[in-house]
C-alpha cells in the first residue's frame, strides 16, 4: 500500500507526505479497517407522487475487502450515493443485508443506527459545524457516549489529526474562514478521529476548482491509504475513480455493472456501457474469423477473451459480478466456434489503439492538441467517424488524408445488433 | 422625525420631571415582565412546533404547517376581545366550562391573561423564520453528527440548536418588539403597560404621555440594536440542504405532540374564532347587528389600506433603489431610518403626530384628516415595503439595465416593457404587506382618523367597549377573514414553509 509522494509538479506542494510518513511509522494509532459486504440490497425512495417509490439500487451485491479503496462510479441519479448513504446507516435499504467486519448493521431483522456503525462519513460540502471551531469540530465525535477519551487524551487526538491533515495550526479558527480545499481536509480529520472501522466519501472533492481538486484529491488518497481505513468514496468522474481505487464498482440506473480494476475496466469492460462511461470508446463493426480475430476497417483486431459479449445493455442482469471478467458464469460468451465464424461483431478500438499511417483511406476532420497527446477525429471513406490518440510526434492537419490501423493489447467485443450499418464504427464518449 | 419630537417634548415639558419619573417604573417593569414573559413562551413554542412540523412523521404535517400560521391573521386585540367575551356570561368557553362542572374564572385580566393572549397570537413570528431556517438547513449536518457516534436528539442539542439560534433570537426579538409596542390587547385586558399609560394620559397629563412615550422608544430601539448586534456576531450558513434528513420516527409520543398542537392551535384559532362566532350568530340571529353595518367601515378599511400601501411603495421605492444602486453612507442612513419606523410604537407616532399638528399654526388643519393618517401608517409601516421593493430592484439588475437600454432607446417603453414585469412581483408582495397591517392597526387609527371615520378595527375597538359582544364579533370575523385572505395571499402561498 506504497502511498505516492508528492511530487514537485503539484501545485504548492506542501508536506502533506511527511506528515503521512510519520503517522505510518506509528501503526499503534491505525484502525483496522474492516471489510464491508453488500449482499442483495435494494434501496427505495418515496417519490413526489405518494403511492409510487422510486427504486434508487436494486439486488446491489458488492464485497470490499479491508483496507482496500473502492469507488463507485456512475452517471448522476445512478443510485451510487444511495448505497454509500445505506452503508452508513442514513438509508434503510428495503432488502439485502449489509456487513462490517463481523457485524451485520442491516437486514430484514437487524438495523443499527449510524451512530452505532463506527463509520466516518465527509460530506460533498465537508459538512462542518459552523458554529465551532476546527478544533472543537475534529474533536465533536470523541465526545460522544461511545467515546470515553479523557480531556488530554481528546486534545492529544485532535493535535494528531489536524497534524496528519498538515493543518495544525488552524484549530482555532472557524470553519467559514476556510478555503474549500482546507474545510474538506479538516471533515477528514474529523471523521477519522474516532477510529472508524469504514471511511465513506460523497463526492468529496467535487465541490472543488479543478486545480485544487487535483491537490486535495492526492492529500486525501495519502491520508487514507497512510491510515489504512477501508474506504468507499463515490464520483462521477472516471479520473478521479481510476486515480484513487484499487476497485471501482460500475453503476448505472441503480444497478451494479461492473467491479474490477481500474485496468479491467478499461481494457475489458463487459458492457458498451461501462466501455463508453469508462474512457473514449469507438466501437467498429466487424466480422468474426475462424481465428478467432475481428476482421475491420482497421485490420484484423484480437480479441482477448475468446468470445464474444451479448451487450447485457438491453437486459441488465442482476447479479454481479465482483471477481473479475469472464468467469465461465457470463452465459452471454458465444463460446460456439462455427457460430462465430463470419458474424458481424463491434470491437472496442481505444483512441490509443489507433495507429495512423500514411495512406488514402480517412480524412482527419478535427484535431485537438493537448501536449502530451493529441487526439484526431477521422471520417473513413464509408462515413462512419473515428477517435484517435496519438503522441505528439509529427502533427497531421485538418484535412490530411491517412490509413488506420488497429495496435495494441486485445481487445472486446459484443455481437452486433442487427440495425447497425454493416461497417459501421460508432464513437462513444463519456 | 416623530423620535425627535418625542424626546424634544418630553424635554420642554420636564418641569415636573421628578414627579413624572416616579409614576414611569411601575408600568414600565409590568412592560419588561410581559415581554421577556411572552418572547421567552414564543421562543420555545415556535421552535417546538416548527421542528415538530419539519422533522418528525407528524401526521398531517403539511396541514398543521398552514393552520399553525394562522393566529397570526388575528389582531391581537381581536384575540383578546374574543377571550373576554367567551368568558363573559353567554359565551362559548363560559357555557363550556359550566357544562363540564367547571366555574369559569369571574375575570380575565392582567399579567396572566395578556401573556397567554400575546404567545397564542404572536408565536408565529418565531415558527415562520425556524421553520425557513430548519427546511434550508442542509441535511449533512445533522447527519455528520449521527455519524459522529450522537443519537437524534443529542444531534439535535448540539449540531441543530445552534444553527437555528439566530432565527430563534430573530423571531423572539420580534416578538418582544410587539409586546411592548402592543396596546389594543394589553388595553382590553386591563394591563397596565407603558402604552397604556401613554394612552390614558395623552389628554390629563401629557408629561407623563410624553415620558412614558420616550421610555418605550428607548426600550423598542434598544431591542432593534442588540438584534442588529446579535446578527453581525453569528457568521450565517446560507447553503442549502441537499436532501431532507430521515424524519424522527415519534412512536407513542405522537399523542403529546398531536396534543400540543391542538392546544396551540385551540388557544390561538379554534377558541377565539368560536367565540367571536357565537357572538356574530346571536347578534345577527336577533337582528341586532347585520353586514350590512359592516360596508362603511370595511369600505373605508380597504380604501385606507389600499391609498397606505400604495404611498408606502412610491415613498420606499427611491430608498430602495438608491441604497442598492448607489451604496453610500447617506443611502444606508435612509434605508436604516425607514426600518426604525416599525420598531417605534404605533400609539408613539399617533401620539407624536396629533400633538405636532395641533400645535403648529400651518399644519393644525392636517389634525383628523386622511391625509396624517396615512402619513402616520407609511412612516409606521413603510420598513415592511423595504424587503419587497429591494427585492424588486434586484429583479433588474444592472447588466439587464445596460443591456436592454442598447437594444430599446425608448425609456418609457423600456420601463413598460422590461422593468415593470420584472419588478411586479416584488412591489406588490411589498403593498400587499403594508396592506396587511393596516387593515389590523388600531392606536393610531384611534388617535389619527378624521371623526364619523370608521375601521374594522376600530368598528371592534369601539363595540367591544360599549359591551356590544355581537357586533365586535361581527366585525372581527370580517377582519380576520379579510386578512387571513391577504395573509394566505401575501405570505404564505409563495413561502417555502408550505410548500415544502
Amino acid at each position: 500500500m506504497a502511498s505516492t509522494p508528492t511530487t514537485a509538479s503539484t501545485i504548492g506542494a506542501r508536506p502533506t507526505g511527511r506528515a503521512a510518513q510519520r503517522h505510518r511509522h506509528d501503526p499503534t494509532s491505525t484502525p483496522a479497517g474492516a471489510a464491508v459486504r453488500i449482499d442483495g440490497v435494494n434501496v427505495t425512495y418515496a417519490s413526489s407522487s405518494r403511492s409510487a417509490t422510486v427504486e434508487a439500487v436494486r439486488n446491489a451485491t458488492l464485497h470490499v475487502e479491508a483496507g482496500t479503496i473502492m469507488a463507485l462510479l456512475g452517471p448522476s441519479g445512478c443510485g451510487k450515493t444511495s448505497l454509500l448513504r445505506a452503508i452508513a446507516g442514513l438509508e434503510r435499504p428495503t432488502a439485502g443485508s449489509i456487513t462490517i467486519g463481523d457485524r451485520t448493521v442491516s437486514d430484514t431483522t437487524t438495523w443499527v443506527h449510524p451512530e452505532q456503525r463506527s463509520v466516518g462519513m465527509v460530506f460533498q460540502d465537508g459538512a462542518l459545524f459552523p458554529h465551532l471551531s476546527v478544533a472543537d469540530n475534529v474533536a465533536f465525535g470523541l465526545r460522544s457516549a461511545s467515546s470515553k477519551l479523557s480531556k488530554r487524551d481528546r486534545a492529544a487526538r485532535v493535535a494528531e489529526m489536524l497534524e496528519l491533515v498538515d493543518l495544525a495550526d488552524y484549530g482555532d479558527r472557524l470553519p467559514g474562514t476556510l478555503s474549500g480545499g482546507q474545510q474538506q481536509r479538516i471533515a477528514l480529520a474529523r471523521s477519522l478521529a474516532p477510529q472508524p472501522s469504514v471511511l465513506l466519501l460523497d463526492e468529496p472533492f467535487s465541490a472543488l476548482d479543478a486545480a485544487l481538486r487535483l491537490q486535495v484529491r492526492a492529500d486525501v488518497a495519502d491520508i487514507v491509504r497512510s491510515v489504512g481505513v477501508t474506504t468507499v468514496f463515490v464520483t462521477h468522474d472516471q479520473d478521479e475513480a481510476f486515480v484513487l481505487g484499487d476497485r471501482v464498482a460500475v453503476l448505472r440506473a441503480g444497478h451494479i455493472e461492473q467491479v474490477g480494476t481500474p485496468d479491467e475496466l478499461y481494457r475489458h469492460p463487459h458492457t458498451r456501457w461501462v466501455a463508453g462511461f469508462v474512457g473514449e470508446a469507438n466501437l467498429v463493426r466487424g466480422r468474426w474469423r475462424p481465428d478467432g480475430t475481428v476482421e475491420t476497417l482497421l485490420g484484423r483486431v484480437p480479441v482477448g477473451t475468446g468470445a464474444v459479449r451479448a451487450d447485457r445493455d438491453a437486459r441488465p442482469e442482476p447479479s454481479v459480478r465482483d471477481d473479475g471478467r469472464n468467469d465461465g458464469r457470463n452465459g452471454d460468451d458465444i463460446t460456439d466456434e462455427a457460430s462465430r465464424d463470419g458474424s458481424p461483431v463491434d470491437v472496442l478500438v481505444r483512441p490509443e489503439q489507433v495507429d495512423l499511417r500514411p495512406g488514402d483511406c480517412a480524412l482527419v476532420t478535427n484535431v485537438e492538441y493537448y501536449g502530451h497527446d493529441v487526439r484526431y477525429e477521422l471520417e473513413l471513406d464509408d462515413g462512419s467517424i473515428l477517435a484517435a490518440r496519438t503522441k505528439s510526434g509529427d502533427l497531421h492537419q485538418r484535412g490530411d488524408r491517412l490509413c488506420v490501423r488497429f495496435e495494441g493489447s486485445p481487445t472486446e467485443a459484443w455481437s452486433a445488433d442487427g440495425d447497425t450499418v454493416e461497417g459501421a464504427s460508432t464513437l462513444l464518449t463519456p | 422625525m416623530p423620535v425627535a419630537f418625542v424626546v424634544w417634548r418630553t424635554v420642554r415639558l420636564g418641569a415636573s420631571l421628578p414627579d413624572t419619573l416616579a409614576e414611569v417604573p411601575a408600568p414600565l417593569w409590568r412592560t419588561v415582565q410581559l415581554a421577556v414573559l411572552v418572547s421567552a413562551t414564543t421562543a420555545v413554542v415556535g421552535t417546538g412546533l416548527a421542528w415538530l412540523t419539519t422533522r418528525t412523521d407528524l401526521p398531517f404535517r403539511r396541514a398543521w404547517r398552514v393552520a399553525l400560521v394562522l393566529p397570526l391573521a388575528l389582531p391581537s386585540f381581536v384575540g383578546a376581545a374574543a377571550f373576554v367575551a367567551g368568558l363573559a356570561p353567554g359565551g362559548v368557553i363560559h357555557d363550556a366550562l359550566t357544562a363540564v362542572g367547571i366555574t369559569p374564572p369571574r375575570r380575565f385580566r392582567g399579567l396572566g391573561a395578556s401573556w397567554l393572549v400575546m404567545s397564542a397570537f404572536t408565536y408565529p413570528y418565531v415558527l415562520l423564520p425556524v421553520t425557513a431556517r430548519l427546511a434550508n438547513l442542509r441535511a449533512s449536518l445533522e447527519e455528520s453528527g449521527r455519524l459522529l457516534g450522537f443519537s437524534a436528539f443529542q444531534t439535535f442539542v448540539r449540531v441543530t440548536l445552534p444553527q437555528l439560534r439566530s432565527a430563534i433570537f430573530g423571531g423572539a426579538l420580534l416578538v418582544f418588539l410587539y409586546s411592548v409596542s402592543e396596546f389594543g390587547a394589553v388595553q382590553l385586558l386591563g394591563y397596565d403597560t407603558l402604552t397604556r399609560v401613554i394612552y390614558a394620559t395623552r389628554q390629563t397629563d401629557r408629561a407623563l404621555s410624553f415620558a412614558s412615550a420616550t421610555v418605550v422608544l428607548v426600550l423598542a430601539l434598544g431591542v432593534v440594536v442588540l438584534e442588529r448586534s446579535q446578527r453581525g456576531r453569528t457568521s450565517p450558513d446560507d447553503r442549502a440542504a441537499v436532501a431532507s434528513p430521515d424524519n424522527v420516527r415519534l412512536g407513542w409520543r405522537v399523542v403529546p405532540a398531536i396534543t400540543a398542537v391542538l392546544a396551540v392551535l385551540a388557544v390561538g384559532l379554534i377558541v377565539p374564532l368560536a367565540s367571536l362566532g357565537t357572538w356574530a350568530r346571536r347578534g345577527l340571529a336577533d337582528g341586532r347587528v347585520a353586514w350590512g353595518d359592516l360596508l362603511d367601515p370595511a369600505v373605508s378599511t380597504a380604501t385606507v389600506a389600499v391609498i397606505a400601501a400604495f404611498v408606502a411603495v412610491v415613498v420606499v421605492f427611491p430608498v430602495a433603489a438608491a441604497a442598492i444602486r448607489r451604496p453610500h453612507p447617506s443611502t444606508q442612513v435612509a434605508s436604516v431610518s425607514v426600518v426604525v419606523g416599525f420598531a417605534i410604537p404605533g400609539i408613539v407616532i399617533a401620539l407624536s403626530l396629533a400633538v405636532l399638528t395641533l400645535n403648529t399654526p400651518v399644519l393644525n388643519r392636517f389634525y383628523q384628516t386622511s391625509a396624517l393618517l396615512v402619513l402616520a401608517y407609511v412612516i409606521h409601516f413603510g420598513s415592511q415595503a423595504l424587503a419587497g421593493t429591494e427585492t424588486a430592484v434586484r429583479a433588474v439588475p444592472e447588466s439587464l439595465r445596460e443591456s436592454s437600454r442598447l437594444l430599446e432607446p425608448r425609456a418609457a417603453r423600456r420601463l413598460w416593457r422590461v422593468d415593470w414585469p420584472l419588478m411586479r412581483p416584488g412591489l406588490l408582495a411589498a403593498g400587499g404587506l403594508v396592506m396587511l397591517s393596516t387593515l389590523k392597526e388600531l392606536p393610531i387609527t384611534l388617535l389619527l382618523s378624521p371623526i364619523g371615520f370608521d375601521t374594522l378595527a376600530t368598528e371592534i375597538w369601539g363595540s367591544y367597549e360599549e359591551g356590544f359582544y355581537a357586533a365586535t364579533g361581527l366585525a372581527s370575523i370580517a377582519l380576520v377573514a379579510l386578512s387571513a385572505t391577504l395573509t394566505w395571499v401575501l405570505v404564505l402561498r409563495r413561502s417555502e414553509v408550505v410548500s415544502s
